[in-house]
């Protein structure tokens, strides 16, 4: 083997390590705050694996919008909602004795399935890399040619999922409604009915347009 | 100590287990960010899929497998902003995150 092999090995067994301990942090963290933390691990992990296949585009929007857009995002709605003491994050026992031989059951068939595959490689796949960048220039054409239709329909739901994010997340208008959270701390919406509304759902709002 | 030089299984078995993961994350956990954090982890292993599918199988000038993943993370995007959304209405009416409280549509 040669250094570069080497070199691949290294790194790819350290990346995707570090990856697989995130993914470990998601399932077993004790407190949901250090879950998001340790997903923020994984994705910058997965950003690496996507370099180290030359994928450098999407390593920069996976950096852009998983790990800086969705991370933070979700590490904010923890924050509005998080209060101390509030126990059972990990659903006990039974959920674990559910789900972890399902779980093993599915990673067994999947792995079977990837390995006993008889898979189609193309000529050309894998030779060389491609120098950083180059492959811009090619995802930007076919997103505006032949993935076109793709593309106009993503933002379409990006621009509904907008909207429906706003008004899903929007206080109540109307007086009167239960106000929950009367015991502890109060919860993020709960003012009374007429104080001039500037709802959350507008903060909320904002997170979205942020991404 | 003769390893396999790194190609595609490798990725597709590290894409196993991250999958394996986030099912797990949504099985077992019961606040709703949690099932949302299983959600994502399961997403990138797909897109990790995908990518590793363009990377290896095919030529390097052909790249609608990265394109399929930048679909997927827009849409991921799309989706933990609903999801959230809900989350967060949720717990405005009903003031806990346990998805074992959330039973107004059970019958």
């Amino acid at each position: 083997m040669t250094w570069a092999d080497w070199f691949d090995q290294f790194a790819f067994f350290l990346v995707g390590g570090i990856t697989l301990l995130g993914a470990v942090g998601v399932v077993f963290a004790p407190r949901i705050i250090h879950a998001c933390l340790c997903l923020l691990v994984a994705l910058i992990g997965v950003a690496g694996l996507y370099g180290l296949m030359a994928a450098h585009l999407l390593l920069g929007i996976q950096l852009l919008v998983y790990a800086g857009g969705i991370a933070v995002l979700i590490l904010f709605a923890i924050m509005l909602l998080h209060r101390r003491g509030e126990g059972g994050i990990l659903g006990g026992t039974r959920n674990l004795i559910i789900g972890l031989p399902a779980t093993v059951i599915v990673w067994f068939v999947v792995a079977a399935a990837v390995i006993f595959s008889k898979w189609h490689y193309l000529p050309g796949g894998a030779t060389v890399s491609p120098p950083a960048g180059s492959n811009v220039r090619i995802i930007g054409e076919l997103l505006l040619s032949r993935h076109l239709l793709a593309f106009e329909l993503v933002s379409v739901v990006m621009l509904m999922a907008l909207v429906g994010a706003i008004i899903i997340a929007r206080e109540d208008k109307q007086p009167g409604r239960n106000t929950p959270g009367t015991t502890g701390v109060s919860p993020v919406g709960s003012r009374t009915g007429e104080t001039p509304v500037l709802p959350d759902g507008v903060c909320t709002g904002g997170e979205d347009e942020s991404e | 100590m003769i390893l396999p030089p790194v190609g595609l299984l490798h990725y597709l078995i590290l894409s196993v287990c991250l999958f394996s993961f986030g099912l797990l994350a949504v099985i077992t956990r019961r606040h709703a960010i949690g099932i949302l954090l299983g959600i994502e982890l399961m997403l990138n292993s797909a897109n990790l899929n995908l990518v590793a599918f363009s990377h290896f199988l095919s030529p390097d000038t052909v790249l609608d497998g990265q394109v399929f993943a930048l679909m997927v993370i827009a849409l991921a995007a799309c989706e933990a902003a609903v999801g959230l959304a809900i989350i967060l209405r949720f717990y405005r009416q009903a003031a806990v995150t346990d998805v074992a409280d959330a039973k107004l549509l059970k019958w």
